[in-house]
């Protein structure tokens, strides 16, 4: 307990707590309609995007966030546009963009000789958390929130059938851009703190362990958003405690919430 | 009452270069039935989604009330959503700029269930339903919408002989109130001792 104490003593800890927590609780009920919308993969294309981008930022010497961020939110929204339109080649498009956008990122790196950059982009730091990431994701949760509750009936129908929301006359592109250009941003912002092999995860894992237990989508989202910030905040104080990698320690947290869920669940039934 | 509720004039759609409804017209006023009939892949869900406005058109002219609603086939990923049958039943009452639900919108669920017979399912989840319960559900989504025109695709496909006559019941009064109904069906069964109805027949994308 002292140990945890004395870790929440330090400034950088803190930030990368609050902004981390905001982050994640963000990107995991983001994750609910990507989860129920079968689009589960496009967090983890995003974020090799998002490391192809850094590479690029890093070897121009220009801002990360000011690269990123518009490539991100742009091959988001191809994406999801590819994988609404076309079902099947949603998939393939991510993959392909996702592995051609990894070995882009490297080739970069090695050539500019930022390998050593690599490792932080990857796996992400605590330490990159700055006063103003903290700024940003207060902004976007605040967002997120605002978002989900002006618009949660239309959220709700077009998650469940995006053709009968059209039937209905719904403009569901705009509805489907705001989704991409959340779900980018949270992808941008999450993965310098978990790496960005590891940020898919963070949108993800929460969602799913949420359905072991809700029957209704205003309780995934709820229960979603609490596994999340419990995850988050274990994982970050178990990283510190053995000195293992922030991000590796969140997901681990997360995935050992889901196997409990499942074992309550095979108990249960 | 006989105010013409929809109007296609020579539409095509296409797959692609594929042409999939090649030249198809038809004209549906208020207070009729019309059947959509042919073998599988002729093209009948596929003019529907169209007439629906899922499916633009490549050639061609459509021409319908804003008060439209949609009845889709069933599909597996239908009960895998965690709702019960309210929460589905109330999104028919969704229109463009209309973002929150009205008391007058709850009321309308309440009767569209009851016209339906599903008020006592209005608790249960998606996932303990029947086929013939979740097409119910989904015609008291549509008629939750104060429809003038009704688009059916097959909505007596697994239904059970109690769930077809409820079906029939309905169908029979929203046709006595001027609504217009276009549905897709298999089974000629359907067609029988219906008042103004027309039955159409759908081959390799035109109307024979």
């Amino acid at each position: 307990m002292s140990e945890i104490l004395e870790i929440l003593s330090y400034p950088f800890v803190i930030r990368a707590l609050v902004a981390g927590s905001l982050i994640s609780v963000c990107a995991s009920v983001l994750g609910v309609i990507l989860v129920l919308k079968h689009y589960s993969l496009i967090g983890h294309g995003l974020s090799e995007i998002g490391f192809a981008s850094l590479s690029a930022a890093s070897a121009l010497n220009l801002s990360a966030l000011a690269v990123s961020t518009p490539s991100v939110i742009a091959a988001s929204f191809v994406i999801m546009f590819v994988s609404q339109k076309y079902k099947t080649a949603g998939d393939i498009a991510i993959a392909v963009a996702s592995s051609a956008a990894l070995a882009f990122g490297i080739i970069i790196s090695s050539i500019t000789g930022s390998v050593s950059n690599t490792g932080a982009y990857l796996f992400g730091s605590v330490l990159a958390v700055s006063q103003s990431d903290l700024i940003f994701s207060v902004a976007l949760s605040f967002a997120v929130m605002l978002i989900f509750i002006i618009f949660y009936n239309r959220i709700f129908l077009i998650t469940y059938n995006e053709d009968y929301a059209r039937s209905l006359g719904i403009n569901t592109a705009f509805y489907q851009f705001v989704i991409s250009v959340l779900t980018a941003l949270v992808v941008v912002s999450g993965m310098r703190i978990t790496g960005t092999l590891l940020i898919s995860g963070v949108i993800i894992l929460p969602a799913v362990t949420a359905k072991n237990f809700a029957s209704r989508f205003k309780t995934l989202i709820i229960i979603s958003g609490v596994i999340s910030f419990v995850a988050f905040t274990a994982g970050l104080i178990v990283s510190f405690i053995f000195n293992i990698p922030a991000g590796a320690g969140v997901i681990l947290s997360n995935t050992a919430i889901l196997i409990a869920a499942k074992i309550l669940k095979f108990i249960k039934n | 009452m006989n105010k013409s509720k929809l109007k296609l004039e020579n539409a095509v759609i296409k797959y692609g270069e594929n042409i999939v409804i090649n030249g198809v017209s038809l004209n549906v006023s208020g207070g009729e039935i019309i059947f959509i009939t042919g073998a599988n892949g002729s093209g009948k869900s596929t003019l529907t989604r169209g007439m629906a406005g899922l499916l633009p058109l490549s050639a061609g002219k459509l021409t319908r009330t804003e008060r439209m609603s949609y009845v889709p086939q069933i599909e597996e990923a239908d009960r895998d959503f965690p709702a019960c049958v309210r929460e589905i039943v109330m999104t028919g009452t969704q229109r463009k700029r209309k973002l929150f639900y009205s008391r007058y919108d709850t009321e309308r669920a309440e009767n569209s269930m009851r016209e339906l017979q599903i008020e006592n399912l209005a608790g249960c989840e998606l996932k303990t339903l029947s086929g013939g319960q979740l097409r119910r559900v989904f015609l008291a989504r549509a008629l939750c919408g104060e429809p003038e025109l009704l688009l059916l695709d097959e909505p007596c496909a697994g239904l059970d002989a109690e769930s077809h006559k409820i079906l029939f019941g309905v169908l029979e009064k929203k046709l006595s109130e001027g609504c217009a109904v276009i549905m897709v069906t298999h089974d000629d069964s359907d067609l029988e001792g219906i008042k103004n109805s027309r039955v159409i027949k759908i081959s390799e994308g035109k109307i024979l």
